[in-house]
């Protein structure tokens, strides 16, 4: 059967990989190309992010602090350790996906509350500790990290624009193979009603754990990578409780249920942090923006920009679907021609999660 | 086959109020099972003792032979116990469909990967819905179903879980007299598939008209029980509901 | 091994400090009990009423306890609108984690105006009787640290007194502990839960002002008390003013016994590592707290 939709879909995704990759041959300067890549490392860290947010619904303002993690560790291994960068850069996240074992069993026993609390925390506590224990983390001077490659600037903002993309691209793939697979539907469930899942029969706490241990390795690897390409790191930008609620904001922003909602949340706000940079320096004035930005979107439009699109392309599309929805659409039309049970339209198919909000209500409406 | 769910000495406070007082009760297998008693006398703290939401001060739990006392509640719904809540509980942002099949134990870590969306499931998820008379709202989102739908909605998930035991918390409450009716049949034709049934329900037409056997609770433990006929007529139970 | 008089005076600097984290945590565990709400920006609204006592005193040269004749009742009204205007507008599926970012954006917004306001220099108030001290078995003691203390004791007796003895602290308690039975009873729930958030915010008013009268301040003050604080009400249980009291008061002192052979950096972590513990081995924490359990 020949989907349009689906075209359409596999199309964009394809429109916008060759516009990610095309990027650095258009870029007119190193200045835009390394914007480009800091934009790019957004997009991995709130995509992991999404993992834990947009699954479960459990909010960590804490991931900057796993991201940290993973930039000291592969800048200790490599400049202290003397191992090779990248080899570095797994092991570290390996180091980090181990350590969150432990911290995922105090944050997630009880539910979002303490989730919340341990991982701010977490940042408030290993700010502090790389501050102060500066014999090994080098404290407020800072850490060098050798650069992997010796290449010119240009260059390197170049392979690093790749890796990263990369790094992208394998989290989109793991995220989207986790939505359509039973684990997910079970993350899913803890989302809407932890205590409904766990009565069904789905072990919330292991689910929970694994998944936020899962987040915490594409954080890490998103760190390490930028400590390699970066080269330089401070305590304070790195355990940074900003760093944090911007991954939040972009998730939220771009709409966590959706799979790319995380990436169009960091291009936008990655981009308005950049141009704020340039335009106003380091004022205050961008925690005011962020501040704002993040009650705004928390109040009126906690399900992000995503879905609001997706509706206004519904109203021209009203046979658009998500592939997730086919299955029951079709499942049903067959159920349906088997017991010739007439013409009612409930249970029509409906854009993407959590976006088919008209449509479904008119089709609830028509059943009883 | 299915097993029997009894307690022994089951005792719960929540603060100074005692809930349950040593409640010691042996299910019928294979019977609907009716668990009544006025309201504040511990019905939903026993239910929620037995289906691990709440952890005991003392006592036991035993399924089928085996204890279960204080296991998480997921481990007690897969020996076998399915539970429905009093307030109907759903997915409220998931489809129907989504919400049976996130019943669907996972087969371990590797066996979570699989698609959720496997055909055999899909089939064997509509088929509950089917059965309940809901299929027609597969597609819909659980949060645009009217409260009836969503009763159903939500036994329609437990069902695919596929309990020997089904733990049914006020099906009656706030359901028109037809949908009523119906979920009375539904329980004896599960009933008669050879699952087991225990109730808490207030409307006593449907208690007497359903149920083998009756467990009156007060106070937090039981006073009474016997097959309907029996406690239609049981001073003790009149007392307790009368405030004598 | 420290002096006696060092250790003497370290514990009584720890119970000063450990009073003023116990009014601020009853204010953090009141958001929470009332609406399950991990309310982010209470230590930004302490560093801002510690902030206004130092601009009065800075510009008019008001005597810094004075200034809470005014930021009080100013906090007092802001937690009702708090509660009022924006956290009722939250989905109460979601409110528990769409309420932290809420208060988390409030406390960016509320650090950035005062950046922006008041530049990042570090402020501290001068006062006549701030070098003044009291000797006693050879500790040494800061009157204003021994007046922070009173006001900390002070606002918190008040507390217990209107919780315990009035009928507005039935109604809260009441609501705290079981919101639709409260209902029931006729009290009105959402009235008494914006009272309750007033309450909470007076009490950030009030420590500011004890905390200005010793300490300096700069804008990004809060996230230092933010974290301290939030261990506090997980270690005393989620919900339990009187938890959180005692826990404040033995965290408090734990941590100024331990900046002897920790200094104080490091000693801060004390409460990071009773706050991972607790949630480890006892997320219900250690001194009451019914609600900890499912939260």
């Amino acid at each position: 059967m020949p989907n349009v939709s689906r075209i359409l879909k596999i199309g964009a995704i394809v429109l916008l990989a060759v516009a990610v990759l095309a990027f650095p041959g258009v870029a007119p300067n190193p200045y835009i190309l390394s914007a480009g890549v800091l934009v790019l490392n957004y997009a991995v860290l709130s995509t992991s992010w999404n993992f834990v947010g947009g699954f479960t619904g459990y909010i960590s303002l804490g991931h900057g602090a796993l991201a940290g993690l993973g930039a000291y560790g592969t800048g200790l291994l490599v400049a202290k350790g003397g191992l090779p960068p990248f080899l570095a850069l797994f092991l570290s996240a390996a180091i980090v996906a181990a350590l969150a074992v432990p911290i995922g069993f105090a944050a997630l026993r009880v539910r979002g509350a303490s989730f919340v609390i341990v991982s701010i925390s977490l940042v408030l506590i290993l700010l502090l500790v790389f501050q102060s224990w500066a014999s090994v983390t080098g404290g407020s001077r800072g850490l060098v990290v050798p650069r992997p490659f010796d290449l010119s600037r240009p260059e390197h903002h170049r392979v690093f624009y790749y890796l990263f993309a990369a790094l992208l691209a394998a989290a989109l793939v793991a995220w989207w193979l986790i939505d359509r697979s039973r684990f997910g539907l079970g993350l899913k469930s803890i989302r809407e009603d932890e205590d409904k899942a766990e009565a069904l029969g789905t072990a919330t706490f292991t689910y929970k754990l694994i998944v936020f241990v899962v987040s915490a390795a594409f954080t890490a690897l998103a760190g390490g990578m930028y400590a390699l390409w970066f080269g330089d790191l401070d305590p304070v930008f790195q355990f940074s409780i900003l760093t944090g609620s911007y991954l939040v904001l972009m998730a939220l922003l771009g709409g966590v249920r959706q799979l790319f909602g995380p990436v169009a949340g960091a291009i936008i706000v990655g981009v308005a942090l950049e141009y704020f940079k340039v335009e106003y320096g380091d004022t205050p004035l961008h925690l005011v923006a962020t501040g704002l930005l993040l009650a705004l979107v928390v109040l009126f439009m906690p399900d992000g920009i995503l879905p609001a699109v997706g509706d206004l392309l519904k109203r021209f599309d009203r046979s658009q679907r998500s592939s997730i929805r086919e299955v029951s659409a079709a499942e049903l039309r067959e159920q349906r021609l088997k017991e010739q049970a007439g013409t009612e339209t409930g249970g029509k198919g409906t854009g993407d999660d959590g976006t088919g909000r008209t449509a479904m209500t008119e089709a609830g409406g028509t059943t009883r | 086959m299915t097993g029997t769910l009894a307690t022994t000495g089951l005792r719960k406070a929540f603060g100074g109020v005692t809930a349950l007082d040593g409640a010691t009760v042996n299910f019928q297998p294979g019977k609907v099972n009716a668990l009544i008693g006025p309201n504040g006398s511990g019905k939903t703290t026993y239910f929620n003792c037995v289906t691990g939401m709440i952890k005991p001060d003392s006592g036991t739990v035993t399924y089928a032979g085996r204890d279960i006392t204080g296991k998480a509640p997921h481990s007690i719904a897969r020996h076998g116990l399915g539970r429905t809540f009093q307030l109907c509980r759903t997915f409220p942002r998931m489809t129907a469909l989504e919400n049976v099949l996130a019943a669907v134990p996972p087969g371990g870590l590797l066996g979570g990967l699989r698609g959720a969306k496997r055909r055999s499931e899909i089939e064997r998820a509509m088929g509950w819905l089917t059965r309940l008379g809901i299929e027609h709202l597969a597609g819909n989102e659980a949060r645009d179903m009217s409260w009836g739908q969503q009763k159903l909605l939500e036994l329609a998930g437990v069902l695919m879980s596929e309990p020997d035991t089904v733990l049914l918390d006020e099906p009656a409450g706030g359901v028109n007299p037809a949908l009523l009716d119906r979920i009375g049949l539904l329980v004896r034709e599960l009933n008669a598939e050879g699952r087991t049934f225990v109730i808490v329900e207030h409307n006593m037409d449907l208690v007497m008209s359903i149920s083998d056997h009756i467990v009156v609770f007060d106070r937090g433990r039981p006073i009474a029980e016997g097959p309907p006929s029996v406690i239609r007529t049981d001073e003790k139970v009149l007392g307790a509901y009368l405030g004598v | 091994m420290p002096s006696g008089a060092l250790l003497f005076q370290s514990v009584i600097l720890g119970l000063l400090l450990g009073g003023l984290y116990a009014l601020l945590a009853s204010g953090l565990t009141l958001y929470f009990g009332i609406m399950r709400v991990v309310m982010i920006a209470h230590s930004a609204f302490l560093i801002l009423a510690a902030y206004l006592a130092w601009y009065l005193h800075e510009s008019v040269g008001l005597d810094p306890l004075l200034s809470m004749i005014g930021t009080v009742p100013l906090f007092f009204a802001a937690g009702v609108g708090l509660q009022r205007a924006l956290l009722t507008r939250l989905r109460p599926a979601t409110l528990t984690m769409m309420s932290v970012l809420l208060t988390f954006a409030i406390a960016l917004l509320i650090e950035g105006l005062l950046g922006y306001a008041f530049t990042g220099t570090q402020r501290r108030i001068n006062l006549g009787y701030s070098s003044a001290g009291l000797e006693l078995f050879g500790a040494r003691i800061a009157v204003v640290k021994l007046i922070a203390f009173g006001l900390a004791a002070v606002a918190l007796t008040t507390l217990y007194l209107l919780l315990k003895r009035t009928k507005f602290g039935w109604a809260l308690r009441a609501t705290i502990q079981h919101r639709d039975a409260a209902r029931l009873l006729g009290i009105d729930t959402d009235r008494v839960a914006g009272f309750g958030f007033g309450i909470g915010l007076a009490t950030a008013a009030i420590g500011g002002t004890a905390l200005s009268l010793d300490t300096t301040i700069y804008p990004s003050l809060h996230w230092h008390w933010i974290g301290p604080l939030m261990a506090i009400i997980v270690v005393g249980g989620l919900g339990s003013v009187p938890g959180a009291a005692i826990a404040a008061m033995i965290l408090g002192l734990a941590q100024s016994l331990l900046q002897i052979p920790l200094g104080t950096t490091w000693a801060q972590t004390v409460f990071y590592v009773a706050l991972f513990a607790t949630l480890a081995f006892r997320p219900q924490g250690f001194f009451g707290g019914r609600l900890a359990q499912r939260f």
